[in-house]
């Protein structure tokens, strides 16, 4: 998969004051600040399929009210691209987090995330309670919870099918084959909302500027973080600051139960979007923002 | 504070929400008297102001903040219920802070949120700095923190001890002036702490409050030991203080500065919220904003519980409207589900949720209409304006104003609703509380709202003088106001009549016609009866078990207890009139509020508990005697019955609003309660049965047109 064709980036609202790299066992992973509110938010990404640019509705807003960073994942964006599975493992991405706001100069932040993105966030703030002020989580994953979802398991991922109808595109040799048909169907799932042609063109461009490989890597072999139901239960209850979770209704990644569990566990409030997706940032983000910074907020308020 | 002084105090209002417990505490030897509402498991303490006010001061909050929390208010030493100790030092600033802290203690609290309004703000913010341990914020209304600023310039302005040659403005803040009049020195200083326009009530309020208490008990309490020494002392309490704190200060305060505001400001780290355009008291004047704050305060300190919320995409949702159905005349509740099934004609699609109390819920619920679940937390309007009546004699505008309390509880109550629920379309008939805070918070509208009624302008009688005449008037000219500078808060105003239904009268002196302003500022529905006129009434009277040569005569007073007075004296012209009309058959409907059992019994006289389905009789019967209510007289106008109407006494929308319009329908005989005894009754009833009417027809479309001027909006 090539790089080069992305098209040129559309205009920012926001650009950031600064940018940078944090390297670990020779991967370098990059960030960018907006802002320099006292208050730090570390906007987690999610998965090689994507990249920080998800959460472009939001950053001008947040940077406003707080000092957001944002990074790209191993795998996409103006990160490397480790070419071994362990560097995939969900843990590593926790601790590019940390070692962020390390290298930020960040004692304690909010902490958000989407999907994968979510669980990250959250496996920070039940390992290091100390550096998250609170977790505001969008269709969190956090593996073995609860089942996944439906759509995930109607097609063996990794062996070669007969078929590239619906969720058999979700399959490695089928993202290998055609890994723009592969992100234009999932996105469109992801989006179902009517009138979102903007926000899927959106995400395959931004699935684009990674490829199928680091996706295999990450999604399929890199090792599991967590190995049974109860050590990812055990995680969550570990969790002691305030925790958000929104959830969409026709989210066709992450399950409501899931969500729902999340929530549970941490003692979190879960803000159930009717008639939304799974990533109701890129298309409800007015709702979203005033979400996220009112939590926030509330808590800033707190640690006065 | 003599008894009789007491005696003379105006019987308290109606609360939106009594104490669940009530005690005191007592130190050496003064008993402070204090009241706790709801359970919540966070305490909200709210500390009263000197012994110029009590805890009713806090009457805007209490109803709102206790669903939330559990809403502690006590009343100051020298007023309300607790002891008027005589010696000064009972009456330093440290006993009210210690009167606080003995109150959470026998309440059980080892932590509490605190409030207070200036002299109690200040108390706040003292027991906040020496327990910091028991605060978990301090929410504070202009704190008075004695010298920690220079005081006031008016109470600068004379000596407070020695005689003065004038009583001219801040001169009443005079030892002599205070047990010369202190009414008048309560009235001078309420209007200079309420400065805002159009705030009789409040005023009056405080005034009432204020002679609840003494001047002695001002004067001496002013005569206490200082706190502390000075500026420096004042300054390092409120540096100790380590718990949140916001201020809130209005920048037409007469009392505090806003310099003071802000050094607390400083001093705690605190936050300053200026509200401009805003006096001394606005939880009293501005309750919406400053409930929303207090709430808003206290949760950023002590989150709710989390719980699962839903936020519905905007193409996703149903189209929804929220109809708000007075319960002041039982009237609206048939014309409103007249309006509704129009309405649904139109949209059917269209779901519709009320927010309704009883009685126009048994209405709802006969028509099997959603009655949305928070009308169950509604205060209850009817029961207050019940309680506001006499014999025959209900004066409505101000039973209205004396509702001040559970309007601003009602509101709030929609306001989280609203919040809650989106809806497109909000209903309003006559419903106060939204339309009037709507006005006054216009930045609280979220959807379409329609406005509905069928009288314009509160209007005075003559024996309320000229206080009543101006009281009216400033009512009708905030309401313009209101209008003239939010006009977009009412999408539609609908008037359920007819341009010449409306009054010729002005709203007051230097004010406006009624009916000019009205037409150019409403829309105009009709009648609506809500209900299908009856065309074969032979055949009605057949079922109703009513004989072709029986003169059937319906006695009614609709639902409300005021009118038993009226009733017995329509019994008791019975035996005149059964030997004027033979053939009379009289039907007494008690309703549900007056037991038929207490009524005096004739023989051939009927009385019943309650009829199914009255409008029904009334379209049957030969002769009505009724009260001068809107519903039932267009009722019987509708039906063509001839009827007797006796207006309550200072009910100003029967004696003037619904009189013109019955007149311009030719229907009706007025009667007159004060004059009219049975022997004139017997003789009216034997002129009036069973004559032939010359009304003006009455538009049976009215429903069908208010439903087309409202769903235009969906």
């Amino acid at each position: 998969m090539s790089v080069a064709a992305p098209a040129r980036e559309q205009t920012r609202a926001r650009y950031p004051d600064a940018e940078g790299y944090v390297e670990r066992d020779g991967v370098r992973v990059s960030y960018e600040v907006y802002g320099d509110a006292p208050t730090t938010f570390l906007l987690f990404p999610t998965s090689p399929i994507s990249h920080s640019r998800l959460w472009k509705a939001q950053i001008p807003y947040l940077s406003r009210y707080f000092r957001v960073i944002t990074f790209d994942p191993r795998g996409n964006g103006k990160s490397d691209r480790p070419e071994t599975p362990e560097a995939y493992s969900y843990w590593e991405y926790v601790q590019d987090g940390r070692d962020i706001l390390e290298a930020t100069g960040t004692e304690t932040a909010l902490l958000g995330g989407i999907c994968d993105g979510g669980g990250w966030a959250l496996m920070l703030a039940a390992i290091h309670p100390t550096a998250a002020l609170g977790v505001a989580a969008i269709a969190p994953c956090v593996p073995r919870l609860t089942p996944t979802h439906p759509n995930h398991l109607r097609y063996p991922s990794d062996v070669p099918l007969d078929t590239d109808e619906g969720w058999a595109k979700c399959n490695v040799h089928y993202w290998r084959r055609d890994y723009r048909g592969f992100l234009e169907f999932f996105f469109s799932q992801q989006i179902p909302e009517p009138h979102s042609t903007k926000q899927i063109e959106d995400c395959v461009q931004w699935g684009l500027d990674g490829g199928p490989e680091s996706l295999v890597l990450c999604d399929e072999e890199a090792p599991a973080p967590f190995a049974t139901e109860e050590e990812a239960r055990e995680l969550m209850g570990r969790i002691r600051c305030p925790v958000l979770v929104v959830h969409g209704e026709l989210d066709g990644c992450q399950t409501r139960e899931r969500a729902a569990a999340v929530a549970e566990l941490t003692g979190g409030t879960l803000v159930a979007f009717e008639g939304a997706g799974h990533l109701p940032q890129a298309r409800h983000p007015v709702k979203v923002n005033e979400l996220i910074r009112e939590f926030g907020q509330s808590l800033e308020r707190r640690t006065m | 504070m003599s008894a009789l002084e007491l005696a003379g105090a105006r019987r308290e209002q109606t609360r939106a929400r009594y104490p669940d417990a009530k005690g005191y505490v007592e130190r050496d030897g003064v008993r402070v008297f204090y009241e706790a509402y709801g359970d919540a498991p966070t305490t909200f303490l709210l500390f009263p102001t000197g012994p110029i006010a009590y805890s009713r001061l806090w009457k805007a909050q209490i109803p709102y903040l206790s669903r939330s929390f559990r809403v502690v208010v006590f009343d100051p030493r020298g007023n309300g219920r607790s002891d008027r100790p005589d010696t000064p030092e009972a009456y330093s600033r440290w006993e009210f802070a210690e009167d606080g802290r003995a109150i959470l203690e026998a309440v059980g609290a080892d932590t509490a949120l605190l409030g207070g309004l200036c002299h109690g703000g200040g108390s706040a913010l003292m027991l906040a700095a020496t327990h910091p341990a028991v605060a978990l914020g301090v929410f504070t209304i202009a704190p008075f923190i004695p010298m920690l600023t220079p005081e006031h310039l008016n109470y600068r302005m004379f000596p407070f001890d020695e005689r003065l040659e004038t009583d001219d403005g801040w001169a009443k803040w005079n030892h002599h002036y205070l047990h010369r009049d202190y009414r008048g020195f309560l009235e001078f200083f309420f209007s200079e702490q309420l400065r805002e326009p159009h705030s009789t009530k409040q005023i009056e309020d405080c005034v009432e409050w204020g002679l609840e208490g003494s001047p002695d008990a001002l004067i001496i309490s002013r005569a206490a030991p200082p706190p502390w020494e000075g500026e420096e002392d004042a300054r390092a309490l409120c540096s100790r203080v380590r718990c949140p704190v916001l201020i809130v200060h209005g920048d037409l305060d007469g009392c505090q500065t806003r310099e003071r505001a802000a050094a607390v400001a400083e001093l705690t780290g605190g936050t300053l919220v200026t509200m401009e355009g805003t006096g001394h008291l606005p939880q009293a004047r501005q309750p919406v904003k400053v409930n929303g704050l207090m709430r808003e305060f206290a949760e950023s300190i002590v989150p709710p519980k989390p719980k699962v919320k839903t936020w519905t995409r905007a193409l996703s949702r149903p189209r929804r409207a929220l109809y708000i159905s007075s319960p002041i005349g039982l009237g609206h509740a048939r014309r409103d589900v007249a309006i509704a099934k129009e309405l649904r004609k139109l949209h059917p699609d269209l779901e519709i949720d009320w927010l309704a109390q009883d009685p126009v819920t048994r209405v709802l619920e006969a028509e099997g209409e959603r009655i949305h679940p928070a009308s169950a937390e509604l205060a209850n309007e009817t029961t207050h304006i019940e309680s506001e009546s006499a014999e025959h004699d209900l004066h409505v505008f101000q039973a209205i104003r004396r509702m001040d309390e559970i309007l601003v509880a009602n509101f709030m109550l929609f306001l989280d609703l609203v919040r809650e629920e989106p809806y497109d379309l909000w209903i309003g008939d006559e419903a106060w509380e939204v339309d009037y805070f709507l006005h006054e918070n216009p930045e609280l509208k979220s959807a379409a709202y329609v406005w509905l009624t069928d009288f314009v302008g509160w209007l005075p009688f003559e024996d309320g003088g000229e206080r009543e005449a101006f009281v009216t008037a400033d009512y009708n000219a905030e309401m313009i106001e209101h209008i003239a500078r939010f006009p977009r808060i009412r999408d539609r105003a609908v008037f359920v009549g007819n341009p010449d239904d409306v009054v010729p009268d002005r709203f007051g002196k230097g004010l406006p016609r009624i009916r000019d302003w009205t037409e150019q500022h409403y829309d105009f529905a009709g009648y609506v009866t809500g209900f299908e006129p009856v065309t074969d009434r032979e055949q009605l009277r057949a079922e109703l078990e009513y004989a072709s040569d029986e003169q059937v005569c319906v006695v009614t007073v609709g639902g409300s207890g005021v009118g038993e007075d009226l009733l017995r004296r329509v019994i008791d012209a019975f035996p005149e009139t059964k030997e004027r009309v033979p053939k009379l058959r009289m039907v007494v409907v008690a309703g549900p509020r007056i037991d038929p059992a207490t009524l005096p019994s004739h023989g051939g006289l009927e009385v019943h508990a309650y009829v199914h389905d009255l409008y029904r009789h009334l379209a049957a019967c030969d002769l009505a005697v009724v009260q001068g209510g809107l519903t039932t007289g267009m009722e019987l106008t509708a039906s063509r019955r001839p009827f007797l109407y006796f207006p309550l006494r200072h009910h100003f929308e029967q004696n003037f609003h619904v009189h013109h319009r019955l007149e311009r329908y030719r229907a009706g005989r007025r009667m007159d309660f004060e004059v009219d005894g049975p022997d004139e009754i017997a003789a009216a009833i034997a002129d009036e049965i069973g004559r032939e009417v010359d009304y003006l027809p009455v538009e049976t479309d009215g429903a069908a047109r208010a439903a087309g001027l409202i769903g235009q909006l969906l």
